[in-house]
């Protein structure tokens, strides 16, 4: 295991694993996220209570969902960084930054287009999404502080300490829905052992989750290569790579 | 059910029950978001390559010019 773990910190291993991942990762999360889209859109009977406009579902919770899992992935990697000192943490952290930032925004206006017909209102200062809001600002406060210093590996630094520090959110976020009253549905997919929706709703659901976490992979592989080649363009191994 | 059926169903898929100006949207929005961050990726590790190719051919320079 742990030669495993060493492995990842050498940058033509990482650089030659993500090549030989993003394509796997990509068609998987092609084929998951057409099946939910289908499953979902067409053969999904309509909720009792909200009608068609459930549908909103199957973009904005994996997405809510994936906004979590790539601070919480961009956070420990920064971590591992910090307290082993490898840099290729600091590449991960910087490559999932971007990409959770962006899949923040579509939780954010998807809610938002769900909460007009639902709520009456696209925005309410709620728990869930005021608490979503300020994951977005502390994404693009990593991805600035990252980017504000002349010298990289300090802005790596100070990226990683303030992306640890705001994984304090991540738990906020989730159980802002039991903690406060809030205008947000509570869990949907988290309770298993009774989810709270027919297995016709919920196997796109479950489908798209694991479509958008794809997906999520193999652009983090993509990125993770540019990321790679830029922290490593002097080193002998990429001018070889860039030979070949 | 024939033609005229599926007609209906067509339409009735499209309307989304009356909620098509907030279902469509998220789901073009997620699209964009989709297609964003494949070309973003792609061209962030063009440009990468782009500049560990001009590191090289500068470092071959030098090497010549040495």
């Amino acid at each position: 295991m742990w030669t495993w773990f060493y492995k990842l910190a050498s940058p033509p291993y990482v650089y030659a694993a993500a090549a030989a991942l993003a394509p796997w990762f990509l068609g998987l999360a092609a084929i998951t996220v057409g099946y939910g889209l289908v499953d979902g859109l067409v053969y999904a009977p309509p909720d009792y209570q909200q009608g068609d406009a459930f549908r909103i579902i199957y973009v904005h919770a994996p997405s809510a969902w994936l906004s979590l899992f790539a601070y919480t992935s961009m956070a420990l990697a920064g971590a591992i960084a910090l307290v082993w000192r490898i840099k290729m943490g600091h590449a991960v952290a910087a490559a999932s930054a971007p990409i959770g930032a962006s899949f923040t925004v579509l939780a954010l206006v998807t809610g938002s287009l769900w909460g007009r017909p639902m709520w009456g209102t696209y925005w309410a200062w709620d728990p869930r999404l005021t608490s979503e809001l300020i994951l977005l600002f502390l994404y693009v406060g990593v991805m600035s502080l990252r980017s504000a210093f002349e010298d990289p590996s300090r802005g790596d630094r100070a990226a990683a300490l303030l992306g640890i520090v705001g994984l304090v959110n991540v738990p906020i976020i989730h159980y802002s829905v039991t903690w406060w009253n809030s205008l947000h549905q509570g869990a949907t997919v988290a309770k298993l052992g009774k989810p709270p929706m027919p297995g016709s709703m919920l196997w796109p659901l479950l489908s798209m989750l694991l479509g958008f976490m794809l997906f999520y992979g193999a652009v983090l592989c993509m990125r993770l290569r540019g990321e790679v080649l830029n922290r490593e363009r002097q080193a002998k191994w990429v001018r070889e790579a860039i030979k070949s | 059910m024939g033609a005229g059926g599926n007609q209906i169903v067509s339409t009735d898929f499209w309307s989304m029950g009356g909620y098509a100006r907030f279902v469509w949207p998220c789901f073009a929005f997620a699209g964009v978001v989709l297609g964003w961050n494949l070309w973003s990726a792609r061209r962030y590790y063009a440009a990468a390559r782009l500049r560990a190719e001009r590191a090289l051919e500068a470092a071959m320079a030098a090497g010549e010019e040495a």
